[in-house]
């Protein structure tokens, strides 16, 4: 026995899998309180399944789309563990089919082996295991689909597209065909042929929007089904994901190939149908008309899935030119800002906090490391510029013993802006304030001889850093005030 | 109790790609991106060794995933490294050139001294490059590269079709049926083996015409000749069958002069090794090798190697991965495991 339908799917220009909310933070102290991530219903669902049934089909189903939809959330290792399990269901099932002399069960099963060890990157095992599969079943359209996607896994898109071509000649059923043909166009996309790519995808998706779905399109709204899997079991699950898939295929292309309105469309499409799409969201952020419109969907897509990788580094290239202000929710995308920002430390205790909550996510582990590369410390100069205070305030725990002790030596002059200045008795009480943005404060208030205002020129020493409200700022030692 | 039983006989393959072949010179083992001549020359081989193509002086490796092979020359270990078309998973030598069967580019390549010709352009710009280039367009799914008397023959497994190949041009081409999981060429005939249909084909060559079908086992899968083939009598095929656990032997067929010569006319007759109800082989076996008086047989679901004979088999080794074992020249088996090459008989 087969899984009843299987769609093999990659994950799109920005991750497409659906993703997650994260909420406000309560501060002080930090800490990332999370809503449902997207894909959290997803995953669940495939938990409750492998929970419910034990045949071969329901947990090899549930292994793969479990590993797929951590994959999507760069949730590597658990990823992995999952791909692992999928193994080890199809190597028995494998040998169990082989001793009850069912070889078509065991062609299928060998198949879903080596898509198994295609996901772990194994390629001379899967390779083996894919001619071994087709030694029995050339004759099954699943089997090349199968083949034509371990391949795409591993980076051989010409052999991808081949074994596709060998599906679609086989396959009899039209969702079977579609299926097969967005095998086909998504091999031929990384082939670089994407005229025969896009005419395939525009065929997949006008069919699957056509009177001929119909039956299948109304049990999808009775269903009310929304979920999105790699590999679905049964014609309304691989109906809608095949569906999603094929529209944010053929979106990314029309984007690629310079046509943006017919990209939009398509993403508009996508979002028709599931609003929390991560892929089709950056997909219109990219395609927005205005910076508003466009800071809007990447915060959608983030809320979708703030783990992608692709879109991760989207983002930061759309930093280099926006400067949006910082969210005050414990976000991944608070973190890149912060870090467009120069903001380093910020940037670590966002991504400190998001880790305790995903201590598995790749995203967050990559994000941390990069906001720890910074280029080797240098101490300001005694009359700092605002970038030399903020580098030093983002960096300080990595200064050497020696930049300490020539620090604890140097004074610095700048002009501050006091938070308050309380005048009495012809004495000025100052505690905190900044110096060209960058916070700074003392260890407690100070009492000055004379009346100042808040703008003021200051002497000081820098002790280290402490918090100022709810932001690192510079622990300053007051020498002298001058209006 | 199934699932248990299931898990206890679990066992692992090799992970990693390796391919031995017998050649004239002893036993040629490519792994680990090396390629090495037993007990003489090792030199850089291909990153994943998919097959491996013996001639008489030379051997060649392919990588299908890289689109790669390397030729060795078996007297020096001299090495020539070509890049290929897309997925070469076969090849043979006739005379001085390697030909190579690109599956997924479709087409078969002719190797001249290391310089690959296909789609009429050469790659490299050698002397040789002027020969004239091979560039022989194929039907879908060409899956199987088999020489005779000089000519090539391709089958193509979606489009069940056979090619004809004589002096690098496609001259004759039959439709026979697709998916094929053998093709073997005995004297005039060639044989395609048919799993779901267990049936096996046959094709006269001389005048490229389907000349029979006979049914064979439950879900036949390899063909080996057995012997036979002689004036005398009929060539006998050895058929794998991993469905009934068993190894079929049947006579192959015959031209009407053979027949006549013989004074009758066989057909088909499939005879079951061990008796109707025996099943020597636990999970059955898929590959079957015959080189003279050694037969051996393998299991690819376990990686099982056997030797057997008509009246019993035995298990060589286990653990073994599905091109790592050849049998010798000298009538020995050999196999690659654990980083060790094996040769049984031997060990004693």
């Amino acid at each position: 026995m087969k899984l009843a339908l299987v769609l093999l799917l990659v994950s799109g220009a920005a991750g497409s899998q659906p993703a997650d909310v994260i909420q406000r933070a309560e501060s002080p102290p930090l800490h990332a309180a999370t809503n449902r991530i997207a894909s959290d219903f997803e995953i669940a669902q495939m938990e409750k399944q492998l929970a419910r049934s034990q045949t071969f089909e329901a947990q090899l189903s549930g292994r793969l789309n479990l590993g797929d939809l951590r994959a999507s959330r760069n949730e590597l290792s658990l990823a992995r563990a999952e791909y692992m399990k999928a193994y080890e269901i199809a190597a028995r099932e494998r040998l169990e089919a082989r001793r009850d002399s069912k070889l078509a069960r065991y062609a299928n099963a060998t198949s879903y082996a080596a898509l198994a060890q295609a996901k772990l990157g194994r390629d001379a095992r899967a390779f083996e295991l894919l001619e071994e599969a087709a030694r029995y079943a050339s004759d099954d359209a699943e089997t090349w689909n199968l083949y034509a996607s371990a391949m795409r896994i591993l980076g051989h898109p010409r052999k991808a597209a081949s074994a596709a071509r060998n599906a679609v000649a086989l396959a009899t059923k039209p969702l079977d065909i579609a299926i097969d043909q967005h095998a086909l166009a998504t091999a031929l996309i990384e082939s670089g042929e994407l005229d025969e790519a896009q005419r395939l995808l525009v065929t997949v998706t006008e069919s699957l929007r056509s009177s001929k779905f119909d039956a299948l399109k109304r049990e999808v709204a009775r269903g009310e089904s929304f979920e999105i899997y790699s590999s679905a079991r049964g014609d309304v699950a691989a109906y809608v994901s095949l569906l999603n898939r094929a529209q944010l295929r053929l979106a990314s292309l029309y984007e690629q190939r310079g046509d943006p309105d017919r990209a939009r469309t398509q993403y508009q499409r996508v979002l028709e149908a599931r609003s929390d799409d991560a892929a089709a969201l950056a997909g219109l952020a990219r395609l927005s008309r205005s910076d508003a419109e466009r800071e809007r969907h990447y915060t959608e897509a983030f809320d979708a899935n703030p783990f992608s990788m692709s879109l991760v580094r989207e983002y930061q290239r759309y930093l280099q030119s926006h400067k949006p202000s910082v969210p005050s929710a414990i976000t991944v995308q608070r973190a890149l800002i912060q870090l467009s920002r120069g903001e380093n430390r910020a940037a670590r205790e966002t991504l400190d906090a998001l880790l305790e909550k995903f201590p598995a996510n790749e995203t967050l582990r990559t994000l941390r490391r990069e906001a720890e590369q910074a280029p080797t410390v240098t101490l300001p100069r005694s009359n700092p510029t605002a970038a030399e205070l903020r580098r030093l305030l983002d960096d300080f725990e990595r200064l050497t013993p020696e930049q300490r002790a020539a620090l604890d030596r140097t004074t610095f002059t700048s002009n501050a802006v006091f938070a308050s200045a309380q005048v009495a008795n012809n004495q000025t009480t100052l505690e905190s304030g900044t110096i060209d943005g960058v916070p700074f404060r003392f260890s407690e208030p100070m009492i000055f001889a004379g009346t100042f205002t808040a703008n003021a020129r200051l002497t000081y020493r820098i002790l280290g850093v402490t918090r100022a409200g709810d932001t690192d700022a510079l622990l300053l030692e007051p020498l002298g005030v001058q209006p | 109790m199934k699932r248990l039983f299931i898990a206890l006989v679990f066992c692992a393959l090799p992970s990693s790609a390796q391919v031995v072949t017998s050649t004239s010179r002893g036993v040629v083992i490519a792994h680990d991106g090396r390629v090495q001549l037993s007990g003489g020359w090792t030199a850089d081989g291909v990153e994943n060794a998919t097959a491996i193509v013996a001639g008489s002086d030379r051997v060649a490796v392919l990588d299908a995933l890289n689109n790669e092979a390397v030729i060795a020359d078996l007297a020096t270990g001299k090495t020539t490294r070509v890049q290929t078309a897309e997925t070469p998973i076969a090849g043979v030598f006739l005379g001085r050139d390697l030909y190579v069967l690109a599956r997924d580019a479709r087409v078969v390549q002719r190797v001249v001294q290391g310089v690959v010709h296909a789609s009429g352009v050469p790659l490299k710009d050698a002397p040789e490059a002027r020969t004239t280039p091979v560039s022989i367009p194929l039907d879908p799914d060409p899956a199987f590269l088999r020489e005779a008397n000089g000519k090539l023959y391709v089958y193509s497994r979606t489009a069940g079709t056979l090619q004809e190949i004589v002096n690098d041009r496609l001259v004759r081409r039959v439709r026979v049926a697709p998916f094929a999981s053998d093709f073997e060429i005995g004297g005039r005939t060639g044989y395609l083996v048919y799993p779901r249909e267990a049936r096996i084909r046959t094709i006269d060559l001389p005048s490229m015409k389907v000349t029979g079908a006979v049914a064979v086992g439950a879900v036949p899968v390899d063909l080996a000749f057995a012997g036979g083939g002689t004036a005398l009598t009929a060539r006998i095929l050895a058929v794998a069958d991993p469905s009934a656990k068993r190894i079929w032997f049947t006579e192959g067929t015959q031209s009407t002069i053979e027949a006549v010569a013989r004074g009758f006319v066989r057909g088909f007759l499939g005879l079951g090794l061990f008796g109707s109800r025996s099943s020597q082989f636990p999970t059955g076996v898929d590959r079957i090798v015959v080189r003279d008086k050694i037969w051996v047989a393998y299991d690819s679901s376990s990686g099982t190697l056997y030797r057997f004979t008509k009246s019993k088999s035995s298990v060589i080794a286990k653990g073994i991965a599905p091109q790592a074992f050849a049998v010798t020249s000298s009538g020995g088996v050999v196999y690659w495991k654990d980083g060790t090459l094996v040769a049984p008989g031997r060990e004693r």
